[in-house]
């Protein structure tokens, strides 16, 4: 399935860019890795929270990274709270 | 001013600055990062200690200049008046802090500027060395300077009126009182806590540690004016 959803990024501080599945895919894997899951476990639950997100964008052409983010969050929240947890802490822990 | 109460006003005052987060919420995101990004436990842990290290060192070297400059201008006797204002810091810092500290808002975002906090966000993910880890420790001491001045200026009061070795003992025990939430959150990665319990107790008892940094800095001012303020010019204590 090839997207062509535009993601703004935070505060438009920065240019938009096209949804990319691969930045998706590490920052949920890299969620779970920071709460000790197993990689394997880890790219399955990326997986997973990828399509849903990828379905949740079909037919819009532009979402804030912010909404991205809340998204995959609640997607998350399915198959591992913990994850999800640190996931929504990104730029809310400083 | 006694050897005992010099050093408690000095452990206190560490106490203080070891409830100040700022440093905890780097360390947390930086731990985070470094695991999320498959490092190796050892290497997760070189770059922790290194951010231990270097919030310390830049603490030690932060206390020893404050004394220096003010052993230099008012000698190893502190009048009443530089109490007084000591004492005021410290009640506006307080207050502060009780208002100020933490945004009503989820996690354990800081009064910091958001672009600081940004940038601290980023350079803490960018961090991929053990020396860029270090300078970030001291980097996020110096951040919180606005806070932590009141205590250090404390302290270093109390110490240019003691003895050089007494000074040294001083500097040391605020160190590593001040270190102290850093170390157990450094302890608690390095022994493979998950980050998320560590985080969840930090975003839920925040209200409370912004309570108790607050009401210490208030306490410590209030004992201190009674003490050399009030003390000294009825001269009773």
């Amino acid at each position: 399935m090839s997207l062509t959803s535009y993601i703004i990024k935070q505060n438009g501080a920065r240019r938009s860019e096209q949804f990319s599945r691969e930045k998706l895919h590490a920052s949920i894997v890299a969620a779970c890795l920071s709460v000790r899951t197993p990689i394997g476990q880890a790219e399955v639950i990326a997986q997973a929270v990828a399509e849903s997100v990828i379905a949740w964008l079909e037919n819009k052409p532009e979402v804030t990274s912010h909404d991205i983010r809340l998204t995959a969050a609640k997607h998350l929240q399915a198959h591992h709270p913990d994850a999800a947890y640190m996931y929504q802490q990104y730029r809310i822990t400083i | 001013m006694d050897i005992v109460s010099s050093l408690s006003i000095i452990a206190l005052s560490a106490l203080i600055h070891a409830s100040f987060q700022l440093s905890v919420s780097v360390l947390t995101l930086l731990s985070g990062h470094s695991i999320g990004a498959k490092r190796s436990q050892a290497k997760v842990l070189r770059m922790t200690t290194s951010f231990v290290i270097g919030a310390g060192v830049m603490t030690m070297l932060l206390l020893s200049f404050i004394a220096v400059v003010l052993l230099d201008t008012l000698g190893a006797s502190v009048p009443p008046v530089v109490w007084a204002m000591a004492c005021g810091l410290l009640f506006g810092v307080g207050v502060a802090v009780w208002l100020f500290y933490y945004r009503r808002e989820k996690g354990t975002s800081l009064w910091i500027p958001r672009p600081m906090a940004n940038y601290l966000t980023d350079r803490t993910k960018a961090t991929t060395h053990s020396s860029e880890a270090f300078s970030l420790g001291m980097t996020s001491v110096i951040a919180e300077l606005i806070f932590i001045i009141a205590p250090l200026t404390i302290s270093a009061l109390v110490l240019i009126q003691m003895s050089a070795g007494w000074q040294i003992v001083g500097i040391g025990l605020y160190t590593i009182i001040s270190m102290l939430s850093l170390l157990v959150v450094w302890v608690l990665i390095g022994s493979g806590h998950k980050l998320s319990s560590i985080q969840k107790w930090r975003e839920s008892n925040k209200y409370f540690m912004q309570f108790a940094a607050g009401s210490g800095l208030l306490v410590l001012g209030f004992y201190t004016y009674v003490a050399e303020v009030i003390g000294r010019t009825v001269g009773g204590l």
